[in-house]
C-alpha cells in the first residue's frame, strides 16, 4: 500500500498543476487575511471583525476543497484502465483494498497539505481574537477533513464508472454539486410541513457541508424560515459524511476486479438494418433512435460543428431531447411549486429559484461542453488531421463555438415555460422577465467562453475541463462569496462592483430578490458580460491560430 | 557521402527479380517528378532536425523513409504536408511550394500520421463523412466516394463500427480510407504498419501496392524494414537530420561497399577445422571467419569477387571437405540500414571533433 501511495502522491506533487494549486490557495487564503488585517489603532474587544473575516475564509476554504479535493481522484482509476496500468496493479498481489487504500491517502495527503497551507492564514485569523479555538477554528478544518474524504471518495466511484478522465471530472463536480446544493432543495419547500417527508428533506440537506459550516461560523441556516429544534447540523454531517464515504467506498473497492477491464468491443449495431418491427419499436421508445444510420453532413453546414454535435454524448439528438424534456420539466414544476407558495412570497420572488436552476445548469453544463473543444482534438492526436484538412482556423473555432452555442440555448429555451406561468398569473411582469432572460443569456455565454478559452491552452481534456470549472465557478461562486460577506467585512459598493461581473446576480436582482434588491447591476453587467465574452473569443480565436499555424 | 537523387524507378525495385515478381504489380512510373526537395534545413534554437536534404520522387513510385527514432524522417514530413516550416530550402509537391501554398498542398496530399485521430462516438462511416466535408466534398459526391474508399480499403463491414472500438490494424485501413477521399496525388503514411499482426501486414502490404499500381505517389516511413523492402522502388536512410543514402537498394549497396556474407554448411563437425583452415588459405586478410560447430557452418564477410570465391569452393573440394550448401546471404535494408548506421558511426568516432 505504502508503495501506491507514495507513486499516488509523488505523482500528483510533481505535476505544474499540483504547484500551482499549493501557490494559489497559500497566496489567496494569506492575501484575504493581510486585505482585512486590523491596520488602525483601535482594538476590536467584541471579536466581530475577526468574527467576519473568520467566516469569509471558513466558506472559501470549504469552496476550495469542494472545487479541488474531487479533481485527483476523479481522474485516477480512470487514467490508469486506459493507460492499462490498472492491469498490471490487479495482476500484482495487492489486494483491491489496498490498491483503494493507496489511492485515497495518496489524494487525502495532497489535500492535507493543501489544508496545512492555510494553516499560517488560520492562525493569524485565531490570533485577531474573537475566535474558539475548539468550537470554531478546529471544527471548521474538521468538517473540512470529512469534506475531503467524502469527495475524494465520491471521485475515486466516479472515476471507476467513467470511461474517459474528462468525462469522470464532469460527473464528479455535478455530483458535488448535487451533493452541495441540491440537497438543500427538498427542505427549502418542505421545511414548514410536517411528517415524515419534512424530516427526510432535513436529514437531506445535512448531507450537504454547507448548513454545518454556517452552524460552526455561527449563521443562520441557509433557506431556513423556521428554528430547527432537532439535533444540529454539524452532528447530522458527522453521521451522514462517514457513512457516505463508506458507501462510495465499498462499491468502488467491489469494482476493482478484472471485470472492471472485461469489455467487450461495440459491434455497432444499426437499426437500419433491422426488421421493421424492431425500428417502430424503437422509434416509439426514443423518438429519436440513437442507432440510425445518420445523415450525411449537407453542404452548408459547418463540418466541425456537425462532428462536434456527433461525437459529444449530449450532442446526440435522443441526448438532447432528454436533456431538453428534464430542464422543461424542472422549470415546470419549481414554477409550479413556488407559485403555490405565493401567500408567503411575492411574485417576484418566484424567479430566484428559476435563475438558480438555470445558471447552475450553465454552470454544470457549459464547462463541460465547452472546455474540451480544442484540447480534446489534441489529446485524440485528431488536431494535426484538422490541421491537413482545408478548414481555416476561423471556421473551427465557429464550429465549436456553434456546436456550444446552440446547447445552450436550447437549454435556456426548455426552461422558459417557468416565466411563461409566471407572465400568465401577473403580465406586468413582463419586462422583468426580459431582462432577466438577457441576464441568464450573458451567464451562459461568459460560462461558455469562459470555459472555451481557458480549455483552449490544455492539452489533456481533463485538465482542461477542471480549469475551466474552477474559472466559472471562481466567476459565480467567488463573488457570491463576497456578497455573503455583505456589510461585513465588505461594504456595500464592493460588494455591488463584485456583483456586476456576475451575471447571475444581475438577474436575481431583476426579480428584487431579497439581498440582491439593493443592488443597481443592469445595464452595467450586460457590458461587462458582453466584453468578458469578447475578450474570450479573441483569446481563443488567437490560441486556435497559433495552434494551426505550421510549426 | 554524395547527396544522390532519387530519379526515375529502379529495375527490380531494390530486390531479386524472383522475389519483386511475387510482391510488385508491374507499374512503370512516369519519368515525372511528384515530389522534389531541395536543401531543405529545419532548426529548433540551437538543435538542427534536418540539414541540407534533397530528394526527388517520380509519380507512381513508392518511396521508402527510413531512420532511427529522432532522426527527421516526421519533420520532413511534416514540412512536406504543410504542417511546418523549413528554416532553408524548399519542398514542393506536384509544383505548389509547401511552406508558401500550405492551404493547397492540402488538397494534393493524403496524410496518414503516426497516431490514428479518433473520435468518442462516431461510426466509421459518420469519420469518413465528417473529413469529407472538411475537404469540400459536396454531399452527392461525397457519400459514393466513401462507398468507393471502403471498398478499395476493404472496410465496407466495418463502416457501421465506432472508430475507437476498432483494432490498431482497422483503424489503419480508416486512416488509409480517409487519405484517400479528396483523391490526392501524394500519400504519406508514417509507420502504417506500426502494430499490426502479420495478416493486418500482408494486407496493409498489398493495398499500398493497389495504391501505386492507380498511380499515387507514395511516401511511407517505417520501422519494420523487411516490409518496406518488399514494396519500395526507392529507399532513403536518414540519420541525424540528414540524408545518408537514397535511390534503390542495390544502388544504395553498391555505394556502401557493402562486403558479401557467405555461408558454407557441413554435413559433419568433425571436417569443420579443415575447412577453417582451407577458407583461411584463401581470405587472407581479407574478411573475417566465424565457425558454429553446434550448427556446423562457417560464416565469413568478404569483398571477394564471384572468381575469387569459386576458389575458395574448389579449394574446400580440394581439401576433401564434404559441403552442403555454399550460398552468399542475400542483402536486405536491414542490412544497409544497419551499414549506414556503422558507417556514420565510424565517421564520427575518427572526426577530429570527436577526438
Amino acid at each position: 500500500m505504502l508503495a501506491i501511495l507514495r507513486r499516488e502522491l509523488i505523482a500528483i506533487l510533481r505535476t505544474r498543476k499540483a504547484f500551482v494549486l499549493q501557490l494559489g490557495v497559500a497566496a489567496c487564503f494569506v492575501g484575504l487575511i493581510a486585505l482585512r488585517w486590523p491596520t488602525d489603532g483601535r482594538a476590536d474587544l467584541s471579536g466581530t471583525r475577526s468574527g467576519e473575516v473568520f467566516r469569509l475564509f471558513s466558506y472559501a476554504l470549504l469552496a476550495a476543497i469542494a472545487l479541488l479535493a474531487p479533481v485527483f481522484p476523479a481522474t485516477s482509476i480512470v487514467t490508469e484502465r486506459r493507460r492499462g496500468t490498472l492491469a498490471l496493479l490487479l495482476n500484482s498481489p495487492l489486494s483491491p483494498a489496498t490498491i483503494y487504500a493507496g489511492k485515497w491517502l495518496g489524494v487525502l495527503g495532497f489535500v492535507g497539505l493543501l489544508l496545512g497551507l492555510t494553516m499560517p492564514a488560520a492562525a493569524a485569523c485565531y490570533a485577531m481574537g474573537g475566535i474558539s479555538l475548539s468550537g470554531q477554528l478546529v471544527a471548521v478544518y474538521g468538517l473540512l477533513v470529512l469534506v475531503a474524504v467524502q469527495y475524494t471518495c465520491l471521485g475515486l466511484l466516479v472515476s471507476s464508472l467513467a470511461n474517459s478522465a474528462d468525462g469522470a471530472v464532469r460527473v464528479t463536480y455535478g455530483c458535488v454539486l448535487a451533493l452541495a446544493v441540491l440537497t438543500l432543495a427538498p427542505y427549502f419547500f418542505l421545511q414548514q410541513s410536517a411528517g415524515w417527508l419534512s424530516e427526510v428533506a432535513a436529514w437531506l440537506r445535512c448531507v450537504s457541508p454547507i448548513p454545518a459550516m454556517m452552524e460552526i461560523v455561527g449563521q443562520g441556516d441557509i433557506g431556513s424560515e423556521i428554528a430547527w429544534q432537532g439535533p444540529s447540523a454539524v452532528a447530522r454531517f458527522l453521521i451522514l459524511a462517514p457513512i457516505l464515504s463508506a458507501v462510495f467506498a465499498g462499491i468502488t473497492i467491489s469494482r476493482l476486479r478484472y471485470h472492471l477491464l472485461d469489455r467487450s468491443r461495440s459491434q455497432g449495431l444499426i437499426t437500419d438494418n433491422r426488421g421493421l418491427g424492431a425500428r417502430t419499436a424503437r422509434r416509439a421508445f426514443f423518438i429519436i433512435d440513437p442507432r440510425r444510420r445518420s445523415r450525411n453532413i449537407g453542404d452548408w453546414v459547418n463540418p466541425v460543428m456537425a462532428k462536434e454535435f456527433r461525437t459529444r454524448r449530449f450532442g446526440r439528438s435522443h441526448w438532447m431531447l432528454r436533456l431538453i424534456g428534464i430542464c422543461a420539466i424542472l422549470s415546470l414544476f419549481l414554477a409550479f411549486t413556488v407559485t403555490t407558495g405565493t401567500v408567503r412570497w411575492e411574485l417576484e420572488a418566484v424567479g430566484g429559484p428559476l435563475v438558480l436552476l438555470q445558471v447552475g445548469l450553465m454552470v454544470v453544463f457549459m464547462p463541460s461542453l465547452a472546455a474540451g473543444l480544442i484540447s480534446s482534438e489534441q489529446e485524440n492526436h485528431a488536431w494535426p488531421l484538422l490541421r491537413t484538412a482545408p478548414l481555416s482556423g476561423g471556421q473551427i473555432v465557429r464550429g465549436k463555438l456553434l456546436s456550444s452555442l446552440w446547447t445552450m440555448l436550447l437549454m435556456l429555451g426548455a426552461t422558459l415555460p417557468g416565466y411563461v406561468v409566471m407572465i400568465y398569473i401577473q403580465p406586468t411582469l413582463w419586462l422583468q422577465v426580459v431582462r432577466a432572460f438577457v441576464c441568464l443569456l450573458f451567464a451562459g455565454l461568459v460560462a461558455l467562453m469562459i470555459s472555451a478559452m481557458v480549455g483552449s491552452w490544455f492539452r489533456r481534456t481533463a485538465a482542461a475541463t477542471t480549469a475551466a470549472y474552477v474559472a466559472v465557478l471562481g466567476l459565480f461562486g467567488g463573488t457570491l462569496l463576497i456578497w455573503l460577506a455583505r456589510d461585513a467585512p465588505f461594504g456595500f459598493r464592493t460588494v455591488e462592483n463584485a456583483l456586476k461581473w456576475n451575471p447571475m446576480a444581475a438577474a436575481l436582482s431583476v426579480f428584487n430578490l431579497p439581498g440582491f434588491r439593493n443592488y443597481q447591476l443592469v445595464p452595467i453587467s450586460w457590458w461587462i458580460s458582453a466584453a468578458i465574452v469578447i475578450v474570450c473569443f479573441l483569446v481563443m480565436r488567437f490560441r486556435v491560430q497559433a495552434l494551426t499555424r505550421p510549426e | 557521402m554524395n547527396r544522390p537523387e532519387i530519379i526515375g524507378q529502379s529495375p527490380n525495385g531494390g530486390q531479386s527479380p524472383s522475389h519483386v515478381a511475387s510482391q510488385k504489380p508491374p507499374v512503370k512510373a512516369a519519368e515525372e517528378p511528384v515530389v522534389e526537395v531541395r536543401n531543405l534545413g529545419k532548426r529548433y534554437g540551437e538543435f538542427v532536425a534536418l540539414e541540407d536534404l534533397s530528394l526527388t520522387v517520380m509519380r507512381g513510385q513508392i518511396l521508402g523513409f527510413i531512420g532511427p527514432n529522432g532522426a527527421g524522417k516526421t519533420t520532413t514530413i511534416k514540412i512536406l504536408v504543410g504542417l511546418a516550416r523549413p528554416t532553408s530550402g524548399v519542398a514542393r509537391i506536384a509544383g505548389i511550394d509547401c511552406a508558401r501554398d500550405s492551404a493547397r498542398i492540402k488538397r494534393v496530399v493524403g496524410y496518414m500520421p503516426d497516431g490514428f485521430g479518433s473520435y468518442d462516438n462516431m461510426r466509421v462511416r459518420e469519420y469518413l463523412d465528417f473529413f469529407g466535408a472538411a475537404f469540400g466534398i459536396p454531399r452527392r459526391q461525397r457519400v459514393p466516394r466513401i462507398a468507393e474508399v471502403l471498398e478499395i480499403t476493404n472496410s465496407t463491414y466495418m463502416q457501421d463500427r465506432y472508430v475507437e472500438s476498432l483494432s490498431h490494424g482497422m483503424q489503419q485501413r480508416v486512416g488509409i480510407a480517409r487519405t484517400l477521399l479528396h483523391d490526392p496525388e501524394v500519400l504519406i503514411f508514417d509507420e502504417p504498419a506500426n502494430g499490426l499482426d502479420p495478416q493486418a501486414r500482408i494486407e496493409m502490404r498489398e493495398l499500398l501496392l493497389r495504391l501505386a499500381a492507380s498511380g499515387k505517389t507514395l511516401i511511407v516511413t517505417s520501422h519494420i524494414l523487411p516490409e518496406l523492402s518488399r514494396i519500395c522502388d526507392q529507399v532513403a536512410i536518414i540519420t541525424q537530420g540528414r540524408l545518408r543514402a537514397a535511390g534503390s537498394l542495390e544502388e544504395i549497396m553498391r555505394n556502401l561497399n557493402q562486403r558479401r556474407t557467405i555461408e558454407i554448411q557441413l554435413p559433419a563437425g568433425q571436417e569443420l577445422a579443415v575447412a577453417e583452415a582451407a577458407v583461411r588459405d584463401r581470405l587472407g586478410d581479407d574478411g573475417s571467419l566465424a565457425v558454429s560447430p553446434a550448427e556446423g557452418m562457417l560464416r565469413f564477410e568478404t569483398t571477394q569477387t564471384d572468381d575469387q570465391l569459386s576458389d575458395v569452393l574448389s579449394s574446400l573440394i580440394s581439401a576433401g571437405v564434404r559441403i552442403c550448401q555454399f550460398r552468399e546471404l542475400q542483402t536486405d535494408l536491414e542490412d544497409a540500414f544497419m551499414s549506414v548506421l556503422q558507417q556514420q558511426r565510424a565517421a564520427e568516432s575518427l572526426s577530429p571533433e570527436k577526438a
